[in-house]
């Protein structure tokens, strides 16, 4: 049988369609990918739920997970927003329509979007990690999952306004009826007619309520220590707040060890995770 | 059950070198490994216990080649060795049931390992029964046993000039089969041997409860006390039967991308790019390594993750004991003491 | 109980009971069999578990460098350790007014590998007296002549007695012979290029990069070692032979005036990899070249860490 059951640690071949900046520093590139072959792209998308990762893969430069920025109506393509933070990033930066690069997934868990059926959901983010809440949003917006999902409330902070991501779409999320957005940044700014300040004050200032609601909160790890609290403190349960972890990753297949806490295997057994859960892994992370 | 003469095992060996690629313990240097058999080669049983190095290179090699690379098109150009059908003789158990063990991480459903269960499916493994276990051997308070069947197609025990052998598979039994039939005194022989020497094992530490232990006190300065001395080295990892965590390396000279063994006690190993690390000492580390084995497998299998073949009490450079760690732990909790 | 444990308990208990520092660092009584463990003394209750014999095997120099430099500790240290330890402050790894060294002659660490080929694994009982070794396996007595089962580092020793302590146990012992020590290295160096080549390529290709060697050596301290930094990538990462090869030759370059020979290096290998002929060249080559010998006092730069302005030659400057 060996002969014939798929490599998981044999990237997709995929290619560059778009690439273009994000913010105004350069430090986020966003990549949108097509597949070289169909069968590739079927299957990537029968198993795609939003708050899954992949691993992008550069020959001769390795491997990294990113999180997918893109919901699966938006087209046969995969988004990725990356910030440049490393020698590997650095080397995606350089990347141009046209070009070619590997793809391993999705991989991971995704956000339990059926145990979330008929709630208000309240999504959370800061920073570059709102790219898989931002996939979140674009799936539960499409006409035909929308009823699955109550009240939807978007809070997204970034340092400042050159940092937003995906501005153009998400300044029309205004106009929309049944989406209620809030967007910050640190410190006030000319022509900036939103919030001002960090996202846990935010989320008080908002006070979404916990009633049949569940909240999501993706950011940076100082962002999410003070987020959670501040959301038990509006009366949400653990179990009902759930966050993504990043962590060292390799295979994402649950097999190469890294990325190991307790009982779980982030890659595989998360990356989301409710906060009861969390509570329940021993202090490692 | 069937009878070998010592003797004769190199005629039926050349046999199966038509059909497999055999391997075995033979001398390398100093010490024995699991190495390809021809028909000259001197198979070595003289150590009581298993090889140095682990078997388990033979399915999750220390450094494999995943595929090639062609980097100019940044495409991979696949390159999965082939594996003839193979022959693992005089494997010992403990070593035997961490394959087992193993598979539970690789050979999984949806996303197997294609390189790990090439390996195994085309493996047929006889084993060899320990009827000398050493000092440092604890598989019988571990679940396993000297003579413990996991994972084997057939097992071995030596009865004097012969080769007891317990067919346990049919793969197992198509090698065998040819040979003249245990007697009912010698089956009684054996058994009698076999149970004799699992019952002159005794248990070293206390498994009831020990995964409660162990999570109870995941906080307490129980951890920096039994990993002073440690060196942060790897070799009880890389010895270890059970141990599994690999890294992923492109080498760009070869174009290859290549998988190592890594261990969670090297301090990079959890290292992250933005240069936190959630395991900074060799205390964080090395409980690491304890829970894994004695707490997680259990979470994940309900099996402990150690089968007691003692390499790495054997060839830890400090003398750490992992049965004296253990005890340790047990008695920190219960008696509620602080060592140290 | 032998004397020189007697002794060093004495002034163990001393140490920690008129708190002249913080640690003790030296070794216990085994968990794993006949296999002493370095231990860490914080008071004399602890101490009681000391246990000092020809089976300590460790260079109790390697621990220094964990400890802040406002640590007080005490360390048993032999006359290789005591040379690490001296090559440590000369590379500011301690405070010298932190340190107390309580040193002990050394009649040489006995390698339980040579002791075990001999009589197998079962060895469970050990002494030993100046000349003679006994051991106990499956009921019956071995005995070995010393000189028969030392560590191959420990045969070539020159230094047996500790330099610089605060204190003296024991009777100093003659000095090594020198020549004897260079034996191994000429004998080495005398076969042709090839052969030392096979030689060197067999060693290195035992390697399961483990880096037991590096982490058994006290100056082997860096917080980023060479063959861990990935970008650039120094070595190839796996167990090829470039990658082994390339393992043993830069970590051996790296101790240039830097080993004090104690052998700590081949005693951790699980693989029984020869390694220390490299490093004895080194050594071999700053004795001649620079007339410099490491760790014989706690100031001396080493050759390759030192400069001056009237360096005859250009390079540097």
């Amino acid at each position: 049988m060996s002969g014939n059951i798929p490599n998981p640690y044999e990237p997709i071949p995929m290619r560059i369609l778009r690439a273009y900046y994000e913010s105004n520093d350069r430090s986020l590139k966003t990549f949108e990918l097509s597949f070289d072959n169909h069968k590739d792209c079927d299957e990537f998308f029968s198993k795609y739920n939003p708050g899954q990762f992949c691993q992008l893969s550069i020959f001769g430069k390795g491997e990294a997970p990113f999180g997918i920025a893109s919901a699966a109506w938006e087209g046969n393509f995969v988004r990725f927003t990356v910030q440049k933070v490393g020698t590997f990033t650095e080397y995606i930066h350089t990347l141009q329509a046209g070009d070619a690069l590997g793809m391993r997934g999705p991989l991971g868990n995704g956000f339990p979007l059926t145990e979330w059926k008929r709630k208000n959901l309240v999504i959370i983010g800061g920073g570059c990690a709102f790219s898989t809440l931002y996939a979140l949003t674009k799936h539960i917006q499409h006409p035909q999952n929308r009823p699955e999902i109550e009240e939807l409330i978007v809070i997204y902070g970034a340092r400042n306004s050159g940092l937003c991501m995906y501005k153009h779409d998400i300044e029309s999320w205004y106009q929309e009826e049944d989406i209620q957005l809030h967007q910050a940044i640190d410190v006030p700014e000319d022509g900036w007619f939103h919030h001002v300040g960090y996202v846990p004050d935010v989320v008080k200032e908002v006070a979404p309520s916990p009633d049949n609601a569940v909240a999501v909160v993706c950011g940076p790890p100082i962002m999410t220590k003070y987020t959670l609290p501040t959301l038990v403190e509006l009366g949400f349960a653990p179990e009902t707040i759930f966050t993504s972890l990043e962590k060292r990753m390799k295979c994402g297949l649950g097999k190469c060890g890294r990325c190991n806490i307790g009982s779980k295997y982030i890659c595989k057994d998360g990356p989301v995770f409710s906060m009861a859960e969390l509570q329940e892994l021993p202090d490692d992370i | 059950m069937y009878i070998l003469n010592k003797k004769e095992y190199k005629q039926i060996i050349a046999k199966w070198l038509d059909k497999f690629d055999v391997f075995a313990p033979q001398k390398a240097g100093e010490f024995s490994q699991f190495l390809p058999v021809d028909a000259d080669s001197e198979l070595d049983f003289t150590e009581p216990h298993n090889t140095r190095y682990p078997p388990k290179a033979l399915f999750l090699p220390q450094s494999e080649t995943m595929m090639r690379y062609n980097r100019r098109l940044n495409r991979s150009e696949g390159g999965q060795e082939e594996i003839k059908p193979r022959l693992i003789w005089g494997i010992r158990p403990c070593d035997a049931k961490a394959s087992s063990l193993l598979d539970t991480v690789f050979y999984t459903e949806d996303d197997g390992d294609p390189y790990w269960i090439a390996k195994r499916d085309a493996s047929v493994l006889v084993g060899m029964g320990c009827t000398e276990p050493c000092q440092t051997c604890f598989c019988t308070t571990v679940g396993g046993g000297p003579f413990n069947t996991d994972g084997l197609d057939a097992l071995v025990t030596e009865l004097g000039d012969e080769y007891y052998i317990e067919t346990l598979t049919d793969k197992g039994e198509r090698l065998f089969a040819e040979l003249p039939i245990a007697s009912e005194e010698q089956q009684e022989q054996v058994q009698t041997l076999q149970s004799k020497v699992k019952g002159a094992m005794e248990p070293v530490f206390e498994t009831d409860n020990l995964k409660e232990h162990l999570d109870d006190i995941f906080g307490s300065d129980y951890w920096d006390t039994i990993a002073e001395s440690c060196l942060g080295c790897g070799v009880c990892t890389f010895l270890c039967p059970t141990c599994f965590c690999f890294d992923i390396v492109d080498e760009v000279q070869r174009s290859e991308r290549v998988r190592n063994w890594d261990t969670c006690m090297f301090r990079i190993y959890s290292q992250e790019a933005s240069g936190h690390n959630p395991r900074p000492t060799r205390k964080e580390r090395t409980r690491q390594r304890i829970m894994h084995k004695y707490s997680y497998w259990l979470d994940h299998i309900g099996e402990i993750g150690c089968t007691g073949c003692g390499r790495c009490v054997r060839y830890c450079p400090v003398g750490l004991d992992i049965r004296a760690m253990l005890n340790t732990a047990n008695a920190y909790e219960s008696e509620g003491i602080h060592v140290g | 109980m032998p004397e020189i444990k007697v002794e060093l308990k004495k002034e163990i208990d001393r140490l920690l009971n008129e708190d002249v520092v913080d640690v003790v660092i030296a070794f216990k009584k085994a968990d794993a069999p006949l296999r002493p463990q370095p231990a860490f003394f914080r008071n004399v209750d602890e101490a009681a578990e000391l246990e000092y014999n020809g089976l300590c095997q460790n260079n109790l120099a390697n621990y220094l460098t964990r400890y802040p430099q406002d640590t007080r500790i005490g360390i048993v240290v032999r006359g290789c350790e005591s040379r690490s330890v001296n090559a440590l402050l000369v590379e500011k790894q301690h405070h010298s007014e932190n340190l107390y060294l309580i040193g002990v002659p050394c009649r040489g660490i006995i390698d339980i590998k040579k002791i075990i080929k001999q009589t197998g694994e079962e060895v469970t009982a050990f002494a030993e007296d100046e000349d003679e070794v006994t051991v106990r396996v499956k009921g019956r007595e071995v005995k070995f002549n010393r000189k028969d089962i030392l560590h191959d580092s420990c045969l070539r020793c020159v230094h047996p007695n500790p330099i610089n302590t605060d204190i003296l146990l024991g009777e100093p012992l003659p000095e090594g012979d020198p020549t004897v020590a260079r034996q191994a290295v000429e004998s080495f160096a005398s076969l042709g290029q090839e052969e030392r080549y096979a030689w060197f390529r067999q060693e290195a290709e035992r390697c399961i990069r483990c880096y037991a060697c590096r982490e058994a050596c006290p100056m082997c301290y860096c917080t980023e070692c060479f063959v861990d930094h990935a970008t650039p990538r120094w070595t190839e990462s796996d167990i090829s032979p470039a990658g082994t090869q390339a393992w043993h030759i830069i970590r051996a370059f790296h101790q240039a005036g830097r080993c004090t020979s104690c052998g700590a290096c081949e005693r951790a290998c699980p693989m029984d990899i020869k390694m220390t002929y490299l490093t004895e060249k080194l050594n071999e080559d700053m004795l001649e070249g620079y007339q410099f010998e490491v760790g014989m006092d706690d100031t001396t730069q080493p050759p390759f860490a030192s400069f001056d302005l009237d360096d005859k030659n250009r390079f540097v400057l």
